[in-house]
């Protein structure tokens, strides 16, 4: 059952450290979630397999595709059943891949024995989430040994300020994962380090608050995230909270270096667009500093400075380099992180975006710009999709419900620094056999450099 | 004996070819234009989340639970059809292509 990718020295699924993840053979395929919802297509969302082997005569397209059972769900982030927290147990494999439904609360998982053709193993329903848990909309999946937590953004009625939901490894339900959430006003994304006994969480909104689209009003009214949370893991509570007013508005994608005895990690305080360095302290106490500010920009024809709009970020495997997306500017960008307090920007690439400086790239007229991104593990390929969110897409970029989102590979020198776009491969979802579809989320069957924890 | 019928309610479904549907006084239309054959955007069903908002041209309805709606966007006569229930006979425009007034880039609009 095991992925090809991935060398089974110690039996379970994995790598037994960052440095061997690395050395793993080249991906050759990836999956990314594909959308419907708000497109005018009344079809279920998907998970396509698309090909990446440059050597396959289907390289740069998509070859399989596999709908959830309902409409409506916007497939958002995912996760797997297993990953190398559990690299020591033969008992484990990373089979299954969790896909939740941000707006109806299914969690779709996918059995990916045949890694070309993922079937639908088992639904647990949104309504069984609320019923059993007061719990909606999921987010970030992440497994620890046999269980799998999932940050949940809302309570059953879609209000702040959710909580994280519990099932074990035959996909069952066991409860509410947390024993206090005192201090969280919002939910989002989060990153364990076990060997430190410690959790980062961030703030989004509530679901009735950004599923409908972006209001300024909101961010006004106090209805948006600004703080981020330190917890004691063990203890499943939260041991410090930090509210960074103006310069960390909407804390969304949290990282934690890859390195399992590291106490030290980065985030990105989405609509502020600064990028924040967390640790921990000799004492045990909790920090926070920015270490990267990205300006706003004078849009002419827009009376409201515009932020870049941080909404992806991720590390490589070897610590060495940061990458993010800017959706709103349209930009990408590596930073070497070498000394993590002073990161040094080294490559940036354009892709669409409101600034217009890039509106076709392999041919293709990009709708939206840079947002999820995914790297090879080896760190020479950044895989980059479109997409946001279908009522956020809506607002910012309109054309993308008729047209469809895209991806790219970025390839990235690991050497010097650098980035450059890949000329021979391009998806356009806007050609999908059943209409144009947007892309966001990508994993690859053997793991990437947001899935994998060391414990 | 007149008490005992629920009330019904005919809601036109203007870019369906103007189909009309018969709509409970205490049924969601989603629920009622499904019954009838035709899918609508849906997602939450509990409003929201306007994955399922639609534009209203003539009637009242009941949206108890339109949380997702500000506004600016009742007041472009937008409503949920997870939620809203006709008070009368409705005519009305379905659809992502009814959303064209839903969403504005908050960056591109003069604010206060």
């Amino acid at each position: 059952m095991m992925s090809d990718n991935e060398k089974a020295c110690c039996g379970g699924p994995g790598y037994a450290s960052p440095a061997e993840a690395m050395k793993a053979p080249r991906e050759k395929l990836l999956y990314t979630v594909a959308l419907y919802t708000g497109t005018g297509i009344e079809k279920p969302d998907y998970l396509a397999t698309v090909d990446v082997d440059p050597d396959s005569p289907t390289y740069s397209s998509v070859i399989h595709r596999c709908e959830t059972p309902n409409i409506g769900d916007e497939l958002h982030h995912s996760g797997w059943n297993a990953c190398s927290s559990c690299h020591g147990d033969d008992s484990k494999s990373r089979r299954y891949i969790i896909l939740p439904g941000v707006r109806t609360s299914n969690l779709n998982i996918y059995d990916t024995a045949d890694a070309k053709n993922p079937v639908l193993h088992k639904v647990i329903s949104g309504e069984e989430i609320k019923e059993k848990t007061n719990l909606s909309a999921p987010h970030t999946v992440h497994c620890l040994g046999a269980d799998i937590i999932i940050s949940m953004l809302g309570d059953a009625d879609g209000n702040a300020p959710g909580g994280f939901l519990h099932i074990n490894e035959d996909f069952e339900i066991v409860g509410r994962w947390e024993n206090d959430i005192t201090g969280m006003n919002y939910n989002y994304d989060f990153w364990y380090q076990p060997r430190h006994n410690m959790m980062v969480s961030s703030e989004w909104a509530a679901p009735n608050t950004f599923m409908p689209g972006f209001d300024l009003d909101d961010v006004g009214a106090g209805k948006y995230g600004q703080s981020i949370h330190f917890w004691d893991f063990e203890g499943k509570k939260i041991v410090k909270s930090i509210d960074m007013g103006a310069e960390g508005m909407i804390p969304l994608e949290v990282r934690g270096l890859h390195n399992p005895e590291s106490n030290e990690g980065l985030f990105a305080a989405t609509l502020s667009s600064n990028v924040f360095r967390w640790w921990k302290t000799d004492d045990g106490d909790f920090e926070i500093e920015k270490v990267i500010d990205i300006p706003t920009i004078d849009v002419e024809g827009f009376p409201v400075p515009m932020p870049s709009l941080i909404t992806d970020i991720l590390i490589s495997m070897d610590d060495k380099y940061l990458y993010f997306a800017n959706w709103l500017h349209g930009d990408l960008r590596q930073y070497d992180i070498s000394d993590i307090k002073n990161p040094k920007m080294t490559g940036q690439v354009w892709l669409g975006g409101l600034l217009g400086k890039a509106p076709e790239v392999n041919g293709v007229a990009v709708q939206g710009a840079p947002q999820m991104i995914q790297l090879s593990l080896d760190g020479k390929r950044l895989f980059v999709t479109t997409s946001l969110f279908s009522t956020w897409d809506n607002q910012f970029y309109p054309d993308m419900k008729d047209k469809g989102g895209q991806m790219y590979i970025v390839n990235c020198d690991t050497e010097n620094g650098g980035m450059s776009i890949e000329p021979n491969f391009v998806v356009d979802f806007g050609k999908e056999p059943n209409g144009p579809s947007r892309c966001h989320e990508m994993r690859y069957p053997g793991g990437d450099v947001t899935s994998d924890i060391w414990m | 004996m007149a008490e005992d019928v629920p009330a019904t309610y005919r809601v036109t479904l203007r870019n369906r070819g103007d189909a009309v549907i018969e709509v409970g006084a205490d049924e969601p239309i989603y629920d009622a234009a499904l019954a009838a054959g035709y899918q609508l955007p849906i997602a939450c069903a509990y409003g929201g989340c306007i994955t399922c908002a639609a534009r209203m041209i003539a009637g009242k309805v009941r949206q108890p639970k339109g949380t997702a709606l500000n506004r600016r966007q009742s007041q472009a006569g937008y409503i949920l059809l997870c939620v809203a229930r006709p008070k009368e006979d409705c005519v009305i425009e379905v659809g992502v292509e009814s959303h064209g007034d839903l969403y504005q880039n908050p960056f591109a609009v003069k604010r206060g």
